[in-house]
């Protein structure tokens, strides 16, 4: 409990400056105060009617009829809490919780690990063709997963793959089966989103780097620290702030695998092993037809991200202290 | 039919850009410009046909968009629900039975009230034919799967996918076994005798090769569909009613494909390569299996992927004899503005002339039963298949087929077991308790 009450009163602490930059724009500048009134509304509308028609009427439908046997051609039928006390009795929905939650660690701690590393090196002064190697970080970002997914097949294929025939000629070793295996077949997806968003990630951790001002490394270096002390007592508390945005947002997506385990396997493997949350709900509208219950896993799902979301805030919170910037 | 991902991908993704550019060069043409598209997957509609229907008709437009199967069935329901832009749809069979279920039938033009409008009488397609009319060119059963269960014919049969063996004539010299196709199919006259030839071919194996995962067959797990296909009931049994009786707990055909699938897994005579995944494509051009269970439309797989492998292959019968995987039909959703000129398509399209091309090119089966007594079918050989006369022992094939009745889940119960053999082959779990498993996955599908 107490913790929670910490929270509460931590979480209070950023709004503050924030309130008080709104009054301070209270006073209309110069030549906006114009724009501040009634002309403000249809200047925002259209977003607002999108977001209406795509964002929110279809969750609020779904919410609808995830208290129903629905069948889209066909006639439904009320069906009260049901869909949810059987989700909770469903055991494939916890495989699926713990698989995702498997997927998302092994793809969000080395992902953050190799981006600030990337970011540094690209931070460097010295380096030649910078924007070329901006750039060319991004290639993977905008790459069709599916594509993504063929290649690295051929990368992790049993027999055949790239991987297993570089580790079969070490003698004794086994080749891994990135399919059937339960961690294998995690680390496989976990890699092909690693190499989706890291280069994101990195561009995102240079900016910041970038704005760290140098005065705070020479003072460093006058102060006779090395360049990894300079990065371990400089860069690093300088991107806490970052790393908190990179984390949230990796750990929604996290959450949202989808393409990569359906493109290895529609059902998610032959004991389900890398079945994850998104793709469990897409099964059981789109292949088994229970769209009601498929509405009643995206509710569970949204708690869920909700849930990760509070206790990333509050971690977060923590690690980087009062002192936020 | 099981598409490669690979190439539906790209083309899908050039596809859409076609797609796109010709609807916003579209107002452009003149009035009586008619542009035909056409929702389907893999090869259901071939380029060469479709230039040489746009040669006949230069007004007419075809447009084929391509997705995975699963992904455009569901495209199909919410189309059904909200109109769309499709004027014929492919629907695989194992969906067959979803859409003649229920009120599903009305997502569909009713074929019986189309007439052929008479622009293809120089092909050969005359004029007032309605689809009661152009029935009998094709094999009855194959036919039904078209018909919904309130007798609207919703959809007409593409291609059936008969089954059979295709072979390796000089892995099998290599180990032993006879190469000529009529001695080769009396190896195995019953699914026991092929799985003990597997387990001679195998013990030739030296220890190499074993360790670099080779084997007879390319998938073991393959031989349940066959077995199941051989039946006249899979999951649902006939009872008069639209949705059929569930028998998947009790059909005695269920435990004999299981059983004979987990036999030859016991046996060890597969590679283990999963059908259309990059380890089947490679391991096709490094002799990995001397055997593939081949429905028609793979021949022309074998070929693009393995194209070094020319001449080696051959064809011999399906063990018991008579097997069937996959099949396709083409439909007109109901909200098509375009229904006329695309049911003179289908009509032509599907006609046994075009079906014969098809097959020739592309080897697809036809389902149009009028060219199995014809001659151009059955002397039709082919020089990769070592001049296997392919026509003929597909036909014989096709002939021994049963009509089978799907049901609404079929692929989805299809798949359940699919990974229950999946796991007795990864040796995750015993033959026994994996089965305990379908079963209840199975179960669970219907709970709820």
């Amino acid at each position: 409990m107490t913790t929670i009450k910490d929270g509460k009163g931590r979480q209070k602490a950023p709004l503050t400056p924030w309130k008080q930059k709104s009054t301070k724009a209270k006073k209309p500048l110069p030549g906006v105060g114009s724009m501040d009134g009634r002309w403000g509304y249809p200047a925002i509308a259209p977003f607002f009617l999108i977001f209406l028609i795509f964002g929110v009427a279809p969750v609020v439908y779904s919410i609808y009829i995830a208290f129903f046997k629905w069948d889209p051609l066909g006639e439904s039928e009320f069906n009260g809490i049901n869909n949810f006390i059987f989700l909770f009795q469903d055991s494939d929905f916890w495989l699926a919780l713990r698989n995702t939650f498997s997927i998302w660690a092994l793809s969000t701690f080395p992902q953050m690990m190799i981006a600030i590393s990337l970011a540094a090196i690209l931070r460097n002064k010295r380096l030649k063709g910078k924007s070329f190697w901006r750039t060319i970080l991004l290639v993977p970002n905008i790459t069709s997963v599916i594509a993504i997914t063929i290649v690295f097949q051929q990368l992790f294929g049993r027999e055949y793959g790239l991987i297993n025939s570089v580790l079969g000629l070490i003698p004794g070793v086994e080749n891994i089966d990135f399919i059937e295996g339960v961690i294998p077949s995690h680390i496989q997806i976990a890699t092909m989103i690693t190499w989706r968003w890291v280069g994101y990630n990195t561009l995102i951790f240079l900016a910041s780097m970038l704005a760290i001002p140098d005065e705070l490394y020479e003072s460093a270096s006058v102060d006779g620290a090395t360049k990894w002390q300079q990065f371990k007592y400089v860069t690093l508390p300088s991107l806490k702030n970052t790393i908190t945005f990179v984390l949230i947002v990796g750990t929604i997506g996290g959450l949202q695998v989808f393409a990569e385990p359906q493109q290895l396997a529609a059902d998610g493997g032959s004991t389900k092993q890398f079945l994850t949350l998104t793709l469990f709900l897409y099964n059981q509208a789109f292949l088994n037809n229970k769209y009601g219950y498929a509405a009643a896993i995206g509710i569970a799902i949204t708690f869920i991200v909700l849930i990760i979301s509070a206790i990333n805030f509050v971690i977060t919170r923590k690690i980087s202290g009062e002192g936020s910037r | 039919m099981k598409k490669s991902a690979t190439r539906n991908a790209f083309l899908g993704a050039f596809v859409a850009m076609a797609v796109s550019l010709g609807v916003l060069s579209a107002p452009a043409k003149a009035a009586e410009q008619i542009t035909l598209t056409i929702w389907t997957f893999g090869e259901v509609i071939q380029p060469g046909l479709q230039r040489e229907y746009q040669k006949l008709h230069p007004e007419i437009k075809i447009i084929p968009i391509k997705n995975d199967v699963d992904p455009l069935h569901q495209k199909t329901i919410l189309s059904c629900q909200t109109g769309g832009p499709a004027d014929i749809i492919a629907f695989e069979v194992p969906y067959s039975g979803y859409w003649r279920t229920g009120n599903r039938p009305s997502c569909f033009q009713d074929l019986r009230q189309m007439k052929t409008s008479g622009i293809n009488a120089s092909a050969g397609v005359a004029a007032g034919l309605s689809a009661n009319d152009i029935k009998k060119n094709y094999l009855p059963w194959r036919w039904e799967q078209g018909v919904a269960f309130n007798d609207n014919v919703i959809g007409i049969p593409t291609d059936v996918g008969g089954l059979q063996v295709a072979y390796r004539t000089d892995l099998f010299k290599k180990a032993g076994l006879p190469t000529d196709r009529v001695a080769v199919s009396k190896l195995w006259p019953t699914w026991d005798a092929f799985i003990a030839t597997g387990k001679k071919y195998v013990s030739k194996l030296t220890p190499a090769e074993k360790k670099a995962g080779k084997g007879f067959i390319d998938d073991a797990g393959s031989i349940y569909a066959a077995v199941m296909n051989q039946g006249t009931v899979k999951y649902y049994q006939p009872d008069g009613t639209d949705g059929g009786k569930l028998v998947y707990k009790t059909n005695p055909q269920i435990k004999k494909a299981w059983d004979t699938t987990v036999k030859a897994l016991d046996a060890g005579i597969g590679a283990r390569l999963g059908q259309f995944t990059s380890d089947w494509n490679i391991g096709m051009n490094k002799g990995a299996m001397a055997t593939i269970l081949a429905p028609a439309w793979m021949l022309d797989y074998i070929k693009k992927q393995a194209p070094d492998t020319k001449g080696k292959w051959d064809i011999a019968d399906l063990p018991v004899g008579g097997g069937n995987q996959g099949g396709t039909e083409l439909g007109i959703p109901s909200y098509s503005k375009n229904k006329q000129a695309a049911y003179d398509f289908l009509t032509w399209y599907l006609a046994p002339e075009q079906q014969l091309k098809v097959f020739k090119t592309y080897g697809l089966f036809p389902s149009t039963s009028v060219l199995y007594d014809d001659a151009a079918l059955l002397d039709y050989k082919d020089e990769f298949f070592s001049n296997a006369p392919i026509g003929a022992i597909y036909t014989k094939g096709v002939l021994k087929l049963k009509p089978i009745f799907e049901g609404e889940l079929q692929r989805k119960i299809d798949s359940t077991f699919g990974a229950g053999l999946g796991r007795v082959a990864s040796k995750k779990m015993t033959s026994a308790k994996s089965y305990a498993l379908v079963i209840s996955d199975i179960d669970k599908l219907f709970k709820n």
